[in-house]
């Protein structure tokens, strides 16, 4: 667990806490150098940074649809990044490892931020908070009402014996749609990054313990690997949370339209 | 039998959550890469699915270890 150094007034700041403000600053820092202005023949630093966003934003596209991949990429990018320079940092040597004497026992110095729990929690409320303001921005308050209760069943196909009584079901389905928003969705996104990075930091604690020599090495590429999936797999899910409210104002159009030209043809 | 199953102590919900979770990440790494093998042209669509598959499954793990006490 996550240790307080000190306090300020009655707020304990903890080892992660810390490391959080060092990496979150050093990251900033970095990024501002090595992109520094962006001219039109970039530099080496710039074509680095275009790059990578450049990549994650041709798999982000897609699922966040066209109406909010402008103002949702920004949140996304940011997201990524810092999810995974504090991943990594669990890696650094000394983080985890230099130890330090209090209340009798020996704690931790420095611990990545993500391998106690407070840290991905308040991301993920964060992210959670981006990502309602984005979705009420550009979705707006009837698409989401409609798309969480609405009925989606055709009514040209469905018989209206049918139809009304599978608004009642949809209703029900909406319910645990909400469960799912406000209840699980955070829970799991801040307990996988929290799980992942909790139990790489203690798969490298239990190799380092057995023989301090050799063995740890392999997982730390694993480590490096999972520090690197984490952070893809959080922007990920944020970017599809916002896009299943967002993206079918386009998307299911084109769907529609392209269901009504081809007819019953192609389908039966 | 019986004197057996009821002397296993331990974080039992916690290694059938992870049991299940791994089987589902290990089925969709599977079927990915089957899927890329076929259509090696939709790798990037093919690694999305199959990383918001892998998550997915794997949350029940964290489910079971965090939530299960």
């Amino acid at each position: 667990m996550a240790t307080p150094l000190f306090k300020i007034g009655p707020l304990p700041i903890t080892n992660s806490m810390v490391m959080t403000w060092i990496v979150a600053l050093g990251l900033v820092i970095v990024i501002r150098i090595v992109a520094g202005r962006p001219k039109l023949v970039p530099t080496r630093g710039q074509a680095l940074v275009e790059d990578m966003i450049g990549g994650i934003k041709d798999i982000v596209a897609p699922v966040i649809g066209k109406t909010a991949i402008n103002a949702a990429f920004p949140l996304l990018m940011a997201l990524f990044t810092y999810i995974l320079i504090q991943n990594w940092s669990g890696l650094i040597p000394g983080v985890g490892t230099i130890l330090m004497r209090s209340h009798g026992a020996w704690h931790e110095f420095a611990r990545p931020a993500h391998a106690d729990m407070n840290g991905t929690i308040a991301l993920t409320a964060c992210a959670f908070l981006a990502g309602a303001f984005l979705v009420l921005r550009y979705a707006g308050p009837k698409t989401i009402f409609v798309d969480l209760f609405g009925n989606k069943a055709s009514k040209e196909e469905v018989p209206a014996a049918i139809y009304y009584p599978l608004s009642l079901i949809f209703i029900a389905v909406g319910f645990l749609e909400l469960v799912s928003i406000f209840f699980a969705r955070p829970v799991s996104l801040s307990f996988r990054l929290y799980g992942n990075i909790f139990g790489g930091e203690n798969l490298l604690h239990s190799m380092s313990a057995i023989t301090r020599w050799g063995l740890p090495i392999p997982f730390y590429f694993m480590e490096l690997l999972v520090g690197i999936v984490q952070a893809f797999v959080f922007a990920l899910l944020i970017a599809v949370y916002i896009g299943l409210l967002t993206n079918h104002g386009d998307g299911h159009g084109h769907e529609q339209e392209g269901h009504h030209d081809a007819g019953s043809g192609s389908h039966h | 039998m019986h004197n057996l199953l009821a002397e296993i102590t331990g974080n039992i919900q916690g290694g059938l959550g992870c049991l299940g979770a791994a089987i589902g990440v290990g089925m969709s790494g599977l079927k990915g890469a089957e899927a890329v093998g076929r259509n090696p042209d939709a790798s990037t669509k093919i690694l999305v699915q199959s990383i918001l598959g892998m998550a997915f499954a794997e949350a029940v793990a964290f489910y079971a270890l965090f939530l299960g006490k």
